[in-house]
């Protein structure tokens, strides 16, 4: 039997699911191998009860986030977080810089009643266990494709460890740093063969900061090309506020 | 091997006479920067570069590269070609020409690498000479000269080239596709009077010296940990290397999962994830531990095998190397005990 796929949404700009449908080519084979019962984005239907894999956008913003969040893992046999959003907090969780509710109060002023049971966001995996991750502000679609193929075999999570320059180096580009501009590809968490600086402009780290990465070098880096190193913290702060940048 | 000089103004014939039979291949610029690409004009060729971004290397064992097709139904390979079109690598320095005859020693071994071998062997290689860079330290291996693996070298000599011809190939190519005359005593004069302003002009003078030696003493030295603590772990020393020759090994299926590829990716020591094994267990696990294994690798076992170390000083690590890690670096730090 075909697996019984849900697509559930947080907080986010439903941009990752927006990539879902952006893969044209390979869609029709994608669906051809789920039974695809709920996807808020695409369809008007109920969430239904049972269902095998739970592929999650969004950061966890609410505790009606984070009841859905165990219902779902009560369910599925897999989970699957995709964007950055879902997997370091990303965006959402930069709400959290200058403590919840003085933002909330700066951005929809005193007694608003906006956004009730509002937590500090998170990532998904900071509620429940997450079996697959496909990071990425937003997701690529091969990596995606990639990943679904993991759950569909039954294989292991894999994102990769390490950071992006030597995908930088494989496509030939100049560094950015040599030029003194702020990259933060040197910590950033590789996979996406280093899009940005290949299309001519720098990372900005969107696929959060990866688990080898050096970050107290990457300073000393950013000072003897001319960045000023407290940039590093800072400018990795826009998807990794919920993970801590300890740079 | 034998000599003729070809007229400078005279090399765009050899070019446009060369990519009638192949595909050629040689520097042009990217930006500021230089990268080894087909040449469509010979007014895009550049042989004024200073370095590659990528080293030869890409050309005969791609960054990615899809080994075999498979079918998942029954297992079947589909399709396990090596694409090899015929090819001319033109314009290599002499440090990119000895990482090939490196790289041979690697991939020629016991079991020979099918994919490498069939670009290798359908792949001519035409030289040119250089002016070192502030990167350069070719002179402290001798692979600042090279005397086999090339069809034709060309020695700038002013207005034209003293071309050294290699092999039968090469000899016919030249005689086909471009004038020449034989040299003159004049010639090897202008050729030996460069090549002495060439040695000259390296601002890299590194002792490497009884390097072997100095590596073992050196084992426990607490530089390893002082660069361990630099280091990223980017791994670009790696894929910017010209002798660097890891790779990893992975399968991909398609969208609808009927059919995969199986997948050859460059990879590198410095990854945490190389020495990583079943069980969890990473024997290189530090970053220290990793920095360390590269240079005891480069500059020592593969020397205890092949008698070079595998390193051919072309200061493409120094360039690429954020933190300032490069064999210059090390070898010194090796003799003072200390990472400044
Ligand atoms: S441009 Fe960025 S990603 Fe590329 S090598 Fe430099 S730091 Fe790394
Ligand atoms: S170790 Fe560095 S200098 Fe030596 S061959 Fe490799 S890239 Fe060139
Ligand atoms: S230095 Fe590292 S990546 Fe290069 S060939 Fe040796 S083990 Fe492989
Ligand atoms: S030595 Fe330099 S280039 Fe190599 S992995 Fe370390 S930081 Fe990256």
């Amino acid at each position: 039997m075909a697996p019984r796929v849900v697509v559930v949404s947080l907080a986010s700009d439903f941009g990752c699911q927006v990539q879902l449908t952006n893969m044209e080519d390979d869609l029709l084979d994608v669906l051809g191998l789920m039974d695809l019962t709920y996807w808020q984005l695409a369809s008007s239907g109920h969430m239904p009860d049972a269902y095998d894999v739970a592929i999650i956008e969004g950061a966890v913003t609410t505790t009606e986030h984070v009841e859905l969040l165990k219902d779902v893992r009560s369910k599925a046999a897999a989970v699957v977080a995709i964007g950055t959003c879902a997997v370091t907090g990303g965006i959402p969780a930069l709400a959290n810089t200058a403590g919840l509710e003085t933002r909330y109060a700066t951005v929809y002023g005193g007694g608003v009643a906006v956004a009730p049971g509002r937590i500090a966001p998170a990532p998904i995996d900071s509620i429940i266990d997450v079996d697959y991750h496909v990071p990425g502000c937003p997701i690529d679609t091969a990596e995606f494709l990639r990943g679904l193929s993991r759950v569909l075999q039954g294989l292991s999570d894999h994102m990769p460890d390490q950071m992006m320059c030597a995908s930088c180096k494989v496509s030939e580009n100049a560094c950015f740093l040599e030029v003194g501009t702020v990259c933060l590809g040197l910590v950033t968490r590789a996979g996406c063969k280093a899009k940005c600086p290949s299309l001519g402009r720098p990372c900005t780290g969107c696929r959060g900061i990866a688990p080898d990465a050096n970050l107290a070098s990457a300073r000393e880096v950013f000072a003897r090309y001319g960045c000023d190193p407290a940039s590093l913290a800072s400018s990795l702060l826009v998807y990794n506020t919920a993970a801590e940048v300890t740079a | 091997m034998f000599f003729r000089v070809i007229a400078k103004d005279r090399l765009p014939d050899l070019v446009r006479g060369l990519s009638t039979e192949f595909e050629v291949v040689g520097p042009v610029a990217k930006g500021e920067k230089f990268v080894l690409a087909p040449i469509e004009d010979p007014a895009s060729l550049r042989l004024d570069y200073d370095t590659t971004v990528l080293p030869p290397k890409k050309w005969f064992f791609p960054p990615e590269e899809t080994i075999m097709r498979f079918r998942v139904a029954d297992n079947e390979v589909v399709d396990d070609e090596v694409y090899a079109p015929p090819r001319v690598l033109f314009g290599l320095h002499p440090c990119d020409v000895n990482s090939l005859l490196l790289m041979d020693n690697v991939f020629f071994g016991k079991y020979v690498d099918p994919y490498y071998r069939a670009r290798r062997e359908n792949t001519l290689i035409v030289g040119v000479s250089c002016t070192p860079s502030d990167t350069c330290f070719c002179n402290a291996w001798g692979t600042d000269e090279t005397h086999w693996g090339f069809d034709i070298f060309l020695s700038d000599i002013g207005d034209s080239y003293f071309a050294s011809i290699r092999s039968v190939k090469g000899a016919e190519l030249v005689d086909r596709h471009v004038e020449s005359r034989d040299i003159t005593d004049e010639d090897t004069r202008l050729f030996q009077e460069r090549t002495a302003a060439f040695k000259a002009a390296f601002s890299n003078d590194v002792d490497t010296s009884q390097l072997p030696l100095l590596l073992d003493a050196k084992f426990d030295s607490p530089i390893w940990e002082a660069f361990g603590e630099k280091c990223l772990a980017c791994g670009a020393c790696s894929m910017v290397c010209p002798t660097c020759y890891c790779f990893d090994v992975h399968d991909e299926l398609e969208a609808d999962q009927q059919h995969g590829r199986r997948v050859r990716t460059w990879d590198s020591c410095q990854f945490k994830e190389f020495a990583a094994v079943a069980h969890g267990q990473n024997f290189r696990d530090t970053r220290a531990s990793r920095v360390k294994y590269r240079y005891y690798h480069k500059q020592w076992g593969y020397l205890s095998k092949f008698e070079r170390v595998l390193c051919v000083g072309c200061g493409r690590c120094a360039r690429a190397c954020k933190a300032n890690i490069n064999p210059v670096r090390v070898v010194e730090a090796l003799q003072t005990g200390v990472v400044d």
